[in-house]
């Protein structure tokens, strides 16, 4: 037992704020920087070759400038400026995660600025935004958000204390979106408020892990025990299993009412993660999967939107025109990918000024990217959220308390789990109704919500800030003097 | 036209291959983390003194535990409690497996988990405040 000599006031550290230098951060930013640059300059080339080739030119020389540089750089330069402020407040963050989501936003920011720009359109005082300026703006803000809440949460206590005000907040945003919410391609997502309109279902997903975070942090060892006996079943506590089948009749309300399997998909799949993350009961997980199951059966044979889904996802050649367009343009679009892809640009030709695969920029980006980047493109992708959700967990094992660290699994598992079900549904692994692929579909809303989720993430990695560096002997004339002096 | 064909082939598979460079550099920075971080006997926890009305142990202090901790007023104790409603030998921490467990060692005032007062055995979990005597520490995971 090593004590006394350890022992020491924390208010003595990190009076002074002292920058400290994160090599690891701005090597990998430069390493994302070049990246994007090079697919920018892939993208305006190929652009230009394919612009030339439908006017029977032949190009002399090729101009390998991108699309839309100012936008590009001025991305890349606010992702600087957020790093030189972590460099700047001397915290110990974590290093890894900046750039990973930066290098999926940026692969999200060169998808929507190839999209066609007329695919998203909005007026602000006379100025019309296109796609991709829309994304980029889009963009400016998650990052500014992710900085924001990187640097000032110093305190979990916002979170913690009020999880039940949050778990109030969140299901009366649920309440909403089935009352006022309006249908846009057969699912009510879509909320509008004066001029603002977004999808609660994103910011939801946060406030689901910050409640389920707090309740399994109290509640751990109570849900732990095995008291009451059903059968040959062991269970917890009666009261103690009511949030289950409070998330699993969310779950299937989210199915019926707002005919979003994605979404609900999503949130049971989160739950149960997250309770085998607190409990490391393997039953719970069990038990939750047979729940679903049956739920799903039984909303399958109920209703006709679910059926509708599954059997395009059975066979969506049945109706490849029709229900199974979507579907079918996506398979055909990542076949047309091969290995390598097309390239940046070159790909999803225009069917009589449409475009192949519908929904495109939010709900089948991976389509897109998989028939220009090949399958080789896809698996780096998958492997980027794969490394966020790596130093997720990382960032919940080294926590200190038992809520933070289910909290940053959580986070780190809500948006893996996010990716793995949009990739499975867009690769026709799974019946699915559009959810986003985080950080790199276009939607103000599904930015934000992983914004916040990628901003607490770093907060909670945060071990505090370094102790003030031991002041340096003065070298020199004057200092000489001084020690000749005394 | 077929050199400028060529050049933009080359340019897209840089594209592609810088993705991989960048997922490279990322996965050795993590492989050097987990290096780290499963280097050298980890701290199995730590307590932080969170009050402490007459100064010993002092408040914002921690302690780096032991699988087992003795709590007490007695000298002999791994943490010495110098409050006048301890009792000689008050309580005792034990890491069993996976989790901490704290054990009330018949003390005259009682210890108390979370300001419930512990009957026997309980498990503390990472984050949880024990109080003896009138001294409050708080349970922390320790740093890797």
């Amino acid at each position: 037992m090593s004590i006394a000599a350890q022992a020491r006031p924390f208010a003595s550290a990190g009076t002074r704020i002292r920058p400290r230098i994160r090599t690891t951060e701005t090597a990998l930013l430069a390493l994302v920087a070049v990246t994007l640059l090079v697919g920018a300059a892939s993208l305006g080339a190929t652009q230009r070759l394919i612009e030339a080739g439908k006017a029977g030119e032949s190009l002399a020389s090729l101009d390998f400038g991108a699309p839309d540089p100012v936008a590009l750089v001025v991305y890349l330069g606010t992702i600087g400026l957020v790093h030189v402020a972590f460099i700047l407040a001397g915290r110990r963050i974590d290093q890894v995660l900046l750039p990973a989501v930066a290098l999926l936003g940026g692969i999200g920011l060169l998808l929507m600025q190839r999209l066609p720009q007329d695919l998203v359109e909005q007026e602000f005082a006379g100025l019309v935004l296109g796609l991709g300026q829309l994304q980029a703006m889009w963009l400016l803000i998650a990052i500014a958000v992710i900085g924001a809440l990187a640097l000032g949460v110093r305190s979990d206590a916002w979170l913690r204390n009020y999880k039940y005000t949050w778990a109030a907040a969140g299901i009366g945003l649920l309440l909403l979106t089935f009352v006022f919410g309006s249908e846009v391609n057969g699912a009510r997502l879509t909320l509008s408020i004066g001029p603002i309109s977004g999808q609660p279902s994103e910011l939801l997903k946060v406030i689901l892990v910050v409640f389920l975070a707090g309740y399994l942090s109290e509640n751990r060892s109570l849900l732990a025990e095995e008291s009451t006996r059903l059968g040959p079943l062991r269970l917890p506590p009666i009261p103690y299993l009511a949030p289950m089948g409070v998330m699993w009749a969310i779950a299937l309300g989210i199915v019926v009412v707002q005919r979003d399997l994605g979404a609900a998909l999503l949130f049971f799949a989160v739950f149960l993660a997250m309770l085998y993350v607190a409990t490391g009961r393997l039953s719970y997980v069990v038990g939750g999967l047979i729940l679903f199951i049956a739920g799903a059966f039984v909303l399958y044979h109920l209703f006709g939107h679910v059926q509708q889904r599954v059997d395009n996802w059975l066979d969506p050649w049945a109706d490849p025109s029709g229900a199974g367009f979507q579907v079918v343009q996506a398979l055909y679009a990542l076949g047309r990918g091969g290995l390598l892809g097309m390239g940046l640009g070159a790909g999803l030709p225009t069917i009589g000024g449409r475009l192949p695969v519908p929904a495109v920029h939010t709900d089948y980006p991976l389509a897109a990217l998989g028939e220009e980047l090949g399958l080789i493109g896809l698996l780096a992708i998958l492997g980027l959220y794969l490394v966020v959700v790596e130093r997720g967990l990382r960032i919940a094992a080294a926590a200190h308390d038992d809520f933070r660290s289910i909290l940053a699994a959580g986070l780190a598992l809500v948006m893996g789990i996010q990716a793995f079900i949009i990739a499975a549904g867009n690769l026709k692994l799974i019946p699915l109704t559009g959810i986003t692929l985080p950080l790199i579909s276009y939607g103000g809303s599904s930015l934000l919500a992983n914004a916040i989720v990628v901003g607490l993430l770093l907060a909670l990695s945060d071990r505090g800030a370094g102790a003030p560096a031991p002041p340096r002997r003065r070298r020199g004339p004057i200092a000489r003097l001084r020690r000749a002096r005394a | 036209m077929d050199g400028i064909v060529l050049t933009l082939w080359l340019v897209r598979l840089l594209f592609l291959a810088l993705l991989y460079v960048f997922l490279f550099a990322v996965v050795r920075v993590l492989l050097r983390d987990l290096r780290v971080a499963s280097r050298g006997p980890a701290e199995l926890g730590r307590l932080v003194v969170v009050a402490s009305p007459r100064g010993e142990p002092l408040p914002g202090a921690f302690f780096q535990l032991d699988a087992v901790t003795t709590i007490g007023r007695d000298v002999n104790n791994s943490i010495v409690v110098d409050d006048p409603f301890a009792s000689a030998d008050h309580a005792v921490l034990t890491f069993r497996g996976r989790a901490w467990y704290v054990e009330d060692l018949a003390s005259t005032n009682g210890t108390f988990l979370n300001a419930i007062a512990v009957e026997g055995i309980a498990e503390v979990g990472f984050g949880d405040e024990l109080q003896v005597g009138e001294v409050r520490l708080r349970l922390d995971r320790g740093r890797s």
